[in-house]
C-alpha cells in the first residue's frame, strides 16, 4: 500500500513539474501532456484488496487536484469517483494484463477530459469546440500509454518482488 | 411491480435533483473565482513548497538549456543593439525630463491610475493549466509579499493577467487568453495621437488573437497598431502593452469594427512574470 500511495504522489507533483516545463496551450496542445494522477489511479486499482482504502486515497486526491491545480470546489472529486466506478465495472470485463491497462488507462483519461469540459461548458465557464476537446484527447494518448506501460512494468516488478521475499 | 417503478422514478428524480445542485455549485464556485478558505491555503502552501524543490532540478536543466541557445544568438543581438548603444545618453537624459512633465501632469489633472504609480514584485511560475480548460497559473508569491486578488501580472513584454486568488505564499493568474466572458478589459489603441477605446470581447483560441470590439466603423484603425491596456475600468493600469492590430472586420451590421489583436506575451512560455502593486499601498 505504501509503495502505491509513494507512486500516486510521484504522479500528482509530476503532472505539476510537466505542465511548467513543457509549453502548451490550446492552439497547440502538447502530444507530452496527460492527467498522470489519474493514470496512478487505474494502475493502482488492482493492488488494493480494500477498496474503501483506495476510494479513501481517490477522494483524498480528489481534493488535492481541486485545490492546487484548479482552484475548483469537488469537481475533481466528483471525476474521479465517477472513474472509480467506470474502472470497478471494467475489473469485471476485462482482465488484467499490459494491454488491458493501456486501455483502461485511455478510457478514463478520455473520461476525465470529456467530463470537465462537459461541466465546465455546463456551467458556462467556457465556450470551447469539441474538436478541441477531440485534439486534446489524441495527442494526449502517446504520453498516456508511455507512462501507463513503464508505470505498470515498474509496479508489477516491485509487487513481485515482495512476494519472492 | 408499481411499488418498484414508483421506487426507479423517485431515485431518477434524485440523481436529476442532485446534478442540478452540484451545477449550481460548479457555476458559482467557478465564476466566483472561489477563495480558498485557511485549512485549503495551508495545504496549498505545504504542496506547492514540496513541488518547488521536486521541480528544481527539472526547471534548472531546462533554464541552462535556454540559457545554451540565448548564448548563440548573442553576437547577433550585440551587433543589432550597437547603434542603439550611441543613443542610450541622451535617451536617458529625455526619459528624466518626460518622467518629470508626467508628474507635473498626473498630479495637474489628478490621475493615478498610469504604471508609473506601481512597483514591480518578480515572481516565479510553480505550475500551469494542469488541466487545459482553466488557464491559470500559479506563482510563488502570496499575501505574505502583498499581493492581492485583482492584481495586474505582466511579464518584460506585456499584460500576462490578473491575480484571482491568493494564498500565504502562492497566487493564482487567471491569464488573459481566457474564453471567460466575464473577462472583459477595456483597451486602447494608438493610431498617431489619436486614442480609441474599445473592449476585449473574447480570445479565439483556434488563431491566437484577441478579439476587440466597440470602435465604430467611422474610426481609422491601421494594422500594425500597439494595443494597451485603457486604464479605465479600475482594475489595469493605463499603458500597459497588450499586443499588435493583425486583422480589422467589420460585425453583422456593418457599424463597428472588430479588431484582432496578435498577442505580444509567449503564453507558451511563461516562466518569469512581475505583479503591479500600487506604491500607496505599500505606504500604508
Amino acid at each position: 500500500m505504501i509503495i502505491a500511495i509513494i507512486y500516486v504522489i510521484i504522479s500528482f507533483l509530476l503532472d505539476g513539474i510537466i505542465s511548467n516545463i513543457i509549453p502548451f496551450n490550446l492552439v497547440d496542445p502538447s502530444f507530452f501532456k496527460t492527467i498522470y494522477s489519474v493514470i496512478s489511479l487505474v494502475i493502482i486499482y488492482n493492488y488494493f484488496d480494500n477498496k474503501k482504502k483506495y476510494l479513501s486515497i481517490l477522494i483524498i486526491l480528489g481534493i488535492l487536484f481541486d485545490i492546487i491545480y484548479t482552484n475548483t470546489f469537488i469537481l475533481n472529486i466528483i471525476v474521479f469517483i465517477t472513474i472509480y466506478i467506470i474502472l470497478s465495472n471494467l475489473d469485471y470485463v476485462i482482465p488484467n494484463n499490459i494491454i488491458t491497462i493501456n486501455i483502461k488507462s485511455i478510457i478514463c483519461i478520455s473520461l476525465y477530459h470529456i467530463l470537465t469540459y462537459i461541466i465546465l461548458l455546463l456551467a458556462n465557464y467556457n465556450s470551447y469546440s469539441i474538436k478541441l476537446l477531440f485534439i486534446i484527447l489524441l495527442r494526449s494518448l502517446i504520453m498516456t500509454i508511455i507512462y501507463t506501460t513503464i508505470s505498470y512494468l515498474i509496479m508489477n516488478k516491485i509487487y513481485d518482488n515482495k512476494k519472492v521475499k | 411491480m408499481k411499488k418498484r417503478n414508483i421506487k426507479t422514478k423517485h431515485i431518477l428524480i434524485m440523481i436529476i435533483i442532485l446534478i442540478i445542485i452540484i451545477l449550481a455549485i460548479f457555476s458559482f464556485t467557478l465564476k466566483e473565482d472561489r477563495q480558498l478558505n485557511k485549512f485549503e491555503s495551508l495545504i496549498k502552501d505545504t504542496v506547492t513548497s514540496i513541488q518547488k524543490v521536486v521541480s528544481y532540478p527539472f526547471n534548472w536543466i531546462f533554464n541552462k538549456i535556454d540559457d545554451y541557445k540565448e548564448l548563440t544568438d548573442i553576437r547577433e543581438k550585440y551587433q543589432e543593439l550597437l547603434p542603439e548603444v550611441d543613443r542610450i545618453d541622451s535617451l536617458m537624459t529625455e526619459n528624466i525630463e518626460l518622467r518629470k512633465q508626467l508628474e507635473t501632469m498626473k498630479e495637474e489633472l489628478d490621475i493615478d491610475y498610469t504604471i508609473n504609480g506601481y512597483d514591480f514584485l518578480n515572481a516565479t511560475v510553480i505550475s500551469r493549466n494542469v488541466s487545459y480548460w482553466y488557464n491559470t497559473i500559479t506563482i510563488d508569491k502570496g499575501s505574505y509579499n502583498g499581493v492581492e486578488v485583482d492584481m495586474v501580472v505582466v511579464n518584460s513584454d506585456g499584460l500576462i493577467g490578473k491575480v484571482v486568488s491568493t494564498t500565504t505564499f502562492t497566487s493564482d493568474v487567471k491569464l488573459l487568453t481566457t474564453s471567460d466572458t466575464n473577462n472583459k478589459i477595456s483597451v486602447a489603441i494608438s493610431n498617431g495621437n489619436k486614442k480609441l477605446y474599445g473592449l476585449i470581447k473574447d480570445y479565439n483560441y483556434k488563431s491566437n488573437y484577441l478579439e476587440v470590439e466597440g470602435i465604430s466603423n467611422t474610426e481609422s484603425v491601421s494594422v500594425g497598431d500597439h494595443v494597451y491596456t485603457s486604464g479605465l475600468g479600475g482594475v489595469f493600469p493605463s499603458g500597459i502593452l497588450i499586443g499588435k492590430v493583425s486583422e480589422i472586420t467589420t460585425d453583422e451590421y456593418d457599424l463597428a469594427k472588430i479588431i484582432n489583436v496578435e498577442l505580444v506575451a509567449d503564453f507558451n512560455n511563461i516562466n518569469y512574470v512581475a505583479i503591479l502593486k500600487r506604491k500607496e499601498l505599500d505606504k500604508k
